[in-house]
């Protein structure tokens, strides 16, 4: 149950919580979906959370903009997961202002 | 590129956790702190990764005033989440924008869980300046440049053309002449700014 009320969180962007501090990646997040003690443990892990930052780029993203990405062969190689480590990582490099943020 | 992968429907057993690196949040944003916010992703999508964080959480609490996370710790932990779940990608936005000194920790640790469980995939992102530093510790990794694409150009003008709250004040043909020759001209001065001698860059469309 808790895995489905994040899940719902995240891909929806209802990011339902009670934000200590809220800033773009600082935020303590008290999900309320979250049993107290697994809260206590991810408080313990990490004070940043990304999703309310992850919610401004979703917010501001145009539908169809960067798709192209999908389309690249390195890409495609890489998503696949057929290689082994020295397939795993991606690099996507650009100036300021290229749409690096909102690949998708 | 999180929400692509998740939206993938054949895609059920995967896990996925992101960051994003920001300038303003440098003090906070060490390697150790990534590495934690990660494992809060990945935790909560099994609850076996839970459940182990659990028990360590446990463990720490026992030793004299609560033990803190090392970054070692943090990364040992993070390889053991990785191998239990069946299929990880990790992405990482705006790597430059990361100190550098938790850069190099970061990819470091990164290739740490890498050697342990080679299906993980993971995204990078960042300036070309970084690219020296991820080839270093990842050589055989896929690059692939970004730059302002035509069609995508094109797409964000129709869409601010379609919420002109003053639409009859535009006619078809200058409508047409904006959707023609922005998309083309932003194009060609992004790669005339991005190879010049002096790196002037022109904020396009997404920031």
């Amino acid at each position: 149950m808790r895995y489905t009320a994040y899940l719902h969180s995240t891909n929806t962007g209802n990011v339902n919580s009670n934000n200590i501090r809220d800033s773009h990646n600082i935020t303590v997040n008290v999900n309320k979906a979250t049993a107290d003690g697994d809260q206590e443990v991810m408080r313990w892990l990490s004070p940043l959370d990304p999703r309310g930052r992850h919610q401004d780029v979703r917010t501001d993203r145009f539908d169809g903009v960067g798709t192209w990405l999908l389309e690249e062969k390195e890409f495609r190689g890489w998503r696949s997961m057929e290689g082994g480590a020295d397939k795993a990582v991606l690099f996507c490099h650009g100036n300021p202002g290229a749409g690096k943020t909102y690949l998708r | 590129m999180i929400d692509s992968l998740c939206n993938e429907p054949s895609e059920e057993g995967i896990a996925t956790a992101m960051f994003y690196c920001d300038f303003r949040d440098r003090q906070e944003q060490t390697t150790a702190n990534i590495m934690g916010t990660i494992l809060n992703q990945l935790a909560v999508r099994g609850g076996e990764v839970m459940e182990y964080m659990g028990r360590e959480f446990q463990q720490a609490k026992k030793e004299v005033g609560g033990r803190g996370l090392r970054l070692p710790d943090m990364v040992e932990m993070l390889k053991q989440a990785v191998a239990a779940l069946p299929r990880v990608f990790i992405c990482i936005d705006a790597l430059d924008e990361c100190h550098p000194q938790h850069l190099l920790d970061l990819l470091v640790s990164l290739k740490g869980v890498l050697q342990d469980s080679p299906r993980t995939r993971i995204f990078l992102t960042g300036r070309p300046q970084v690219e020296a530093q991820v080839t270093r510790y990842f050589p055989d990794c896929a690059i692939v440049p970004v730059s302002p694409r035509v069609d995508d150009v094109k797409r964000y003008l129709e869409n601010k053309l379609d919420r002109d709250p003053g639409p009859g004040e535009m006619s078809v043909r200058l409508r047409a002449d904006i959707l023609e020759i922005i998309p083309r001209r932003i194009s060609e001065m992004y790669v005339r700014a991005s190879t010049g001698p002096t790196s002037c860059i022109i904020l396009l469309y997404t920031g």
